[in-house]
């Protein structure tokens, strides 16, 4: 009983929640405004997380600068799989109608494409580096210094996306783009710069994630499908396309895993996961947070 | 002389495989009010879809006020001044009737002047002002049609389409949605409408399209088509 009210226990899963909510936040965007289900998603966790080591290993940058190395290069692959694949298929009313179906098998390729090229780079085996992991005590706290950025920085990127889309003009095109795709398109929204745009800070957000997953835990080219999966658990949970919901869906993840562990036993994690996960899909199938307004 | 604002002339367009729209031409002239009628499924939502880039057409062409209007995307015909009130008003319902209005400024043309524009939606619908911080989607459809017009007057268009803006209205707000029209052709707005209210829409109407089965089978001023044999038999039940 006294570990569950311990600060401990909370602090560990608000770590873990901020890093669900970001990973799902990338997610959800691009389902949001694109209806692309990005199964790769998880992948660019990866491609993020290897960068940081990478950066780490061969020039001794340290994650918070490379971060921003790895929010680059999964902003890159983001522009390089709209303009490649995406814009024509999107712009194509008839190929558009099918893009959210065939977007899947899409992104098994690309998911595969990028396994393979870092196994084939990295190799296979697991990698890590050490970086703040001395513990220190705050508040009767124990934490890791990387485990506390890991929880500013993911809490950082997510309110702060927040924050962004209630607050500015793009913001809002984003939302009326993800509310009504046409009636964006009627008001004037460039919908192609727009589409670029949050496709671009969806992956870009995913590197984020990376980045800070390589300081705590060891990685490999098969790190990202588990993170898919939780990033859409935490989406459908919240409400595809509902992007504060997802952010508190990803928290409330979090929650729910670390105290579930804690009454049960590790071995319950997937349990818990699927089992919230199927809970939400019976009782409430758009999402615990979801406003039903429509008109 | 009239002054041609809005030249269609041979346009072919459909979904997919399926050709609605058959050599259609037509002209808007500035500053009045020209009408299309015709009954579901004539192809008038196909022929506003087309003019406001939401619909790639198969063949034909566009021109307003001289320039090729094929050729651009639909947020650069916004920009331009055309605006489209769409069938259905298709407000966006999670967001609040301000940020609705905020929206229809999005135009790089119409961002300077939004403030002034909101306050001139305001003036002419008052209602709105009042339901300003309300979410759109809990509107009456009456308000909603409302907020669509205020939304697309915010783009300051200099030609506004609208596709049957009295659809599932009231009569009480199909007389205001009238008269809102009215107004704004007072104000020197050129406004192509497609309605199927017949009478009123010809009553108002310096010029008037009868469209058939996705072709132009009559045209002539409001009057002239107000009093022919066919559309009275077809539209008017007379
Ligand atoms: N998205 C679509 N895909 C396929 N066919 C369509 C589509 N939209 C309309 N049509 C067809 O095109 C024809 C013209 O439709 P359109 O919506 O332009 O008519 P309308 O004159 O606006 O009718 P209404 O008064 O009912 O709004 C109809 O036969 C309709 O079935
Ligand atoms: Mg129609």
């Amino acid at each position: 009983m006294d570990t569950l009210l311990s600060g401990q226990l909370l602090f560990a899963a608000l770590v873990s929640g901020s890093l669900y909510a970001l990973v799902a936040l990338g997610l959800n965007l691009v389902y949001g405004t694109l209806r692309l289900l990005n199964i790769a998603h998880g992948d660019l966790v990866m491609i993020g997380a290897y960068t940081a080591f990478g950066a780490f290993s061969l020039f001794h940058l340290p994650p918070v600068i490379s971060v921003f190395l790895a929010a680059a290069v999964c902003a890159g692959l983001g522009w390089a799989v709209y303009e490649g694949l995406f814009r024509r298929l999107l712009a194509n009313p008839t190929l558009a109608k099918r893009v959210e179906a065939n977007s899947l098998i899409l992104f098994y390729g690309i998911s595969v494409i990028l396994q393979n090229v870092v196994a084939m780079t990295f190799t296979a085996s697991s990698r890590g580096y050490q970086y703040l992991d001395t513990v220190i005590t705050w508040g009767g706290v124990s934490m890791t210094g990387n485990r506390l950025l890991t929880l500013i920085v993911a809490s950082a990127v997510c309110f702060g996306t927040l924050l962004f889309l209630r607050h500015t003009l793009f913001g809002w095109s984003l939302r009326a783009v993800i509310e009504r795709r046409e009636a964006a398109q009627v008001v004037g929204v460039n919908l192609n710069r727009v589409q670029l745009i949050t496709i671009c800070a969806g992956f870009a957000a995913a590197g984020v994630a990376g980045t800070l997953v390589s300081m705590t835990e060891q990685i490999t080219p098969f790190m990202g499908f588990p993170f898919t999966i939780v990033a859409f658990v935490v989406i459908i949970v919240g409400g595809l396309g509902n992007i504060g919901a997802g952010v508190l869906a990803g928290f409330c993840l979090g929650l729910v895993e670390t105290y579930g562990i804690a009454l049960t036993s590790p071995g319950y994690r997937s349990i818990l996961i699927y089992g919230l996960f199927v809970a939400v899909l019976l009782i409430r199938p758009e999402g615990v947070f979801s406003k039903a307004v429509r008109s | 002389m009239t002054d041609t604002m809005l030249h269609v002339a041979g346009l072919n367009a459909g979904y997919g495989a399926v050709q609605v729209l058959h050599d259609i031409a037509f002209d808007v002239a500035r500053g009045g009010v020209t009408t299309l009628i015709g009954a579901n499924g004539a192809g008038k939502t196909t022929i506003m879809k087309v003019l406001a880039g939401l619909l790639a057409p198969m063949s034909g062409t566009v021109t307003f006020d001289g320039a090729d209007l094929l050729r651009l995307a639909s947020h650069d015909r916004v920009n331009g001044g055309v605006s489209l009130i769409p069938e259905g008003r298709m407000v966006f319902p999670g967001m609040s009737v301000e940020q609705n209005l905020r929206l229809g400024a999005i135009a790089p043309a119409a961002r300077a002047g939004h403030d002034e524009a909101l306050q001139d939606v305001f003036r002419r619908f008052p209602k709105l002002k009042e339901r300003r911080a309300q979410l759109a989607g809990l509107l009456s459809g009456g308000e909603q049609q409302m907020l669509a017009l205020g939304r697309g007057l915010m783009a300051r268009p200099r030609l506004i389409l609208m596709d049957e803006p009295t659809l599932g209205l009231a009569p009480v707000m199909v007389k205001q949605v009238f008269a809102t029209i009215a107004e704004l052709r007072a104000a020197g707005f050129t406004i192509l409408l497609a309605e199927q209210n017949a009478t009123v829409a010809l009553e108002l109407a310096d010029r008037a399209y009868l469209l058939e089965n996705g072709r132009i089978v009559q045209a002539g001023t409001g009057p002239e088509l107000l009093g022919s044999d066919d559309v009275r038999r077809a539209y008017l039940g007379m």
